[in-house]
């Protein structure tokens, strides 16, 4: 094989087994890697009705062809399983520096299944793995867990870890990598937990040859000229980070503030990259092999809130910041250190404190249960919220549980702003529609990364849609969606790939992207074959959300979205009309009024 | 008549050194579209920049009202 490996780390955390297998070329080609190739595993081995933190559970770390070759942006890595947040599939997305190292192992994909009796972790260095105690480990945040395991194995292993949330099962835990990047969403660091895999260490010199070197290396020298030519042209994302956002998300009133009852926050500007760049930030950091370099290395000196990190980026910004009425840049960005520390995924754990503000601020939730006032806009009760969520500390048990669990707890289920019970990020949908349809439809729950439509709605990329409008937006979600999985599955950025490597016409055609892919694998990628890949990983996604008993009834938003017209702002008086969208949306996708691939298109896609 | 430009993201690069935050006002005639005022800014024109006024997209040949905010950032991918 080229650009593969082809082998997979088969890794019984009940027995202790490890095997190596070898993966079937036209099952490597049809989903294309790590995310693809991951919902096959899973799909084929995995009871969708089984408890997701049940040793029948398996998590799955994947690479993808593009990973660790010269694809610029080629560091991302995919975590698959059933999510313990949503009931549905986590597929969760992380960069840095220890994907491309997994990939140099000489293996594609982890798969952890069972459940270790004590505490362990996993050492992989080229080619060789092996279990090791890590009762000494237990407890240890996410950066003293990151400097144990490399001390203990090879000072440059990178290492993906559980902090104490994902011990504690929290379903908002993260697995970070490289101390402070995060596979992030859906509690897959629950998962982790509950298999007491503490750790993953890897090191690795071996990568896979290239089918067509010399093109492959034309081609992404000419991609990351173009993107370093538009870099020192100024890129919005090098010189404030994805912070450059709160202001114009407020411009267009989907700022989420207050847990989501306005769009507009009267501090945007006090929270955007510009302050952060003015007062916060050491230097962009890039993952490996990328030229955008989005990262944050940031240090606040503003006593109580000092320290030294990563972040934080628009997301968090949002979460932990306006959605919590919460101004003060130097608070947000501690909450986020402490996320990363504790290992906490920054959008569910900012969300979650917003419902419970609500809940407290109409009465529901009582300053006893809480042990004191929870209030929009106190920096300081918010980032004491983190910190007991993260250690499952009196309320924070329930924080820990998400939005949904939370607010249903005091019988307000509505209060939680959540799509299969996670938590939206940074856009309320009722001012970009593509995104309500999307939340409502993804196969993960409320997500950005699932299909973000929003690069049109708001950014403007490739061309500006209306977000207001629910015109063409079925079409576009089902569209983003498909190229979104082919990136995912390929391990690239979205960044870069849908700018640079998708064509900027009508449409976002996969026509470098392509090109890489054939260079890369030599196993007869063209635009159609991929886009049809990306669409075959899809549909089997939701396979398996439909064998877990999922339907239309579940593809829906909080009452909020649907029925409370947005108060202020560019938005305005509007909501999601969500079902004149989702009957066309699930036609164009070839699916039956209730949200089922039919037969005729799971034989079109080879996955009868 | 006067309207509010406001200049976001890498655009602040383009704001006077009075402008309060990332907004200037500017003193436009009666009758003047947004395309009009947009060319007589220095930002890119084109598809590289998003043109809102008042958090929406303007149609074409809008004619700007007393105190409409016209906002402009690059077009680029983010979030």
């Amino acid at each position: 094989m080229y650009g593969w490996n082809g082998k997979v780390l088969r890794v019984n955390l009940t027995s202790g087994e490890i095997a190596i297998e070898e993966v079937n070329p036209q099952m490597a080609r049809d989903f294309i890697g790590g995310r693809g190739w991951a919902i096959r595993y899973l799909y084929d081995e995995v009871d969708p009705k089984i408890g997701p933190l049940s040793p029948e559970n398996k998590l799955i770390f994947g690479t993808g062809p593009l990973t660790a070759t010269p694809a610029p942006t080629g560091n991302r890595y995919m975590v698959v399983t059933k999510s313990p947040l949503t009931d549905a599939l986590s597929c969760s997305n992380s960069g840095g520096f220890f994907p491309t190292e997994m990939k140099r192992t000489g293996f594609d994909l982890f798969i952890f299944e069972g459940k270790a009796e004590r505490p362990v972790y996993l050492w992989v260095h080229d080619g060789e793995a092996e279990l090791r105690p890590a009762d000494h480990l237990w407890g240890k945040d996410v950066f003293e867990t990151d400097d144990i395991v490399r001390a203990e194995t090879d000072t440059r292993a990178r290492v993906a870890c559980i902090g104490p949330a994902g011990e504690r099962l929290a379903r908002i835990a993260a697995i970070m990598n490289d101390k402070h990047r995060a596979a992030a969403r859906s509690g897959v660091g629950a998962v982790m937990g509950s298999k007491n895999l503490k750790a993953v260490a890897v090191r690795g010199t071996q990568t896979p040859a290239l089918a067509h070197p010399e093109q492959m290396k034309a081609l992404c020298r000419e991609v990351t000229e173009e993107v370093k030519k538009a870099v020192e042209a100024g890129s919005a994302l090098r010189i404030y980070g994805t912070a450059y956002v709160p202001p114009v998300t407020n411009e267009v009133g989907i700022l989420p503030t207050r847990n989501f009852q306005t769009g507009v926050f009267a501090h945007a500007e006090d929270i955007s990259g510009r302050v952060l760049r003015e007062k916060y930030l050491i230097r962009p950091k890039a993952c490996y092999g990328c030229p955008i370099a989005c990262g944050r290395l940031t240090k606040i000196d503003e006593p109580p809130y000092v320290g030294e990190g990563e972040g934080p980026e628009y997301e968090t910004i949002a979460s932990l910041g306006s959605a919590c009425g919460i101004g003060n840049l130097a608070a947000i960005t501690y909450a986020n250190y402490l996320c990363n520390q504790l290992g906490l995924d920054t959008i569910s754990t900012g969300v979650t404190i917003a419902c419970a503000m609500e809940l407290f601020e109409r009465g529901i939730l009582p300053e006893s249960d809480v042990g004191m006032p929870l209030r929009f806009g106190d920096a300081d009760a918010m980032i004491e919220m983190v910190r007991r969520a993260g250690l499952r500390d009196g309320f924070g048990d329930l924080i820990a549980e998400g939005s949904y669990r939370l607010a249903s707890h005091y019988g307000h289920p509505e209060y939680a702003i959540v799509a299969k019970k996670q938590e939206f990020p940074g856009y309320d949908p009722r001012g970009a529609k593509g995104m309500g349809l999307l939340y409502a439809t993804s196969n993960i729950g409320a997500s950005h990364m699932a299909g973000d439509t929003a690069y049109m709605e708001v950014f403007g990329v490739p061309k500006r849609l209306d977000p207001l409008s629910i015109d063409d937006k079925p079409a576009y979600v089902k569209y983003f969606e498909d190229i979104f999985a082919i990136v995912d599955a390929a391990g690239l950025c979205v960044f870069l790939s849908i700018r640079h490597l998708f064509e900027s016409t009508y449409k976002l055609e996969p026509v470098r992207i392509s090109r890489m892919m054939e260079y890369a694998t030599g196993a007869g990628y063209d635009e159609e074959t991929l886009l049809k890949a990306g669409e075959r990983i899809y549909n089997l996604e939701r396979m398996f959300l439909v064998r877990a008993g999922f339907s239309r009834a579940d593809d829906t938003l909080p009452p909020r979205m649907l029925q409370e017209p947005m108060p202020e702002g560019a938005a305005e008086g509007h909501v999601v009309e969500l079902d004149k969208m989702l009957s066309e949306y699930y036609r164009l996708r070839g699916w039956d009024e209730n949200g089922v691939p039919t037969q005729e298109k799971l034989a079109e896609l080879g996955l009868l | 008549m006067r309207v509010h430009v406001k200049l976001l993201a890498t655009y602040h690069k383009y704001l006077p050194p009075d402008a309060e935050g990332s907004t200037y006002p500017v003193e436009v005639e009666p009758g003047t579209t947004v395309e009009e005022l947009v060319a007589s800014l220095p930002v890119p024109g084109g598809d590289a920049s998003v043109i809102l006024v008042n958090g929406r997209g303007p149609q074409p040949g809008q004619i700007l009202q007393e105190d409409d905010v016209v906002c402009l950032f690059p077009a680029i991918a983010g979030g």
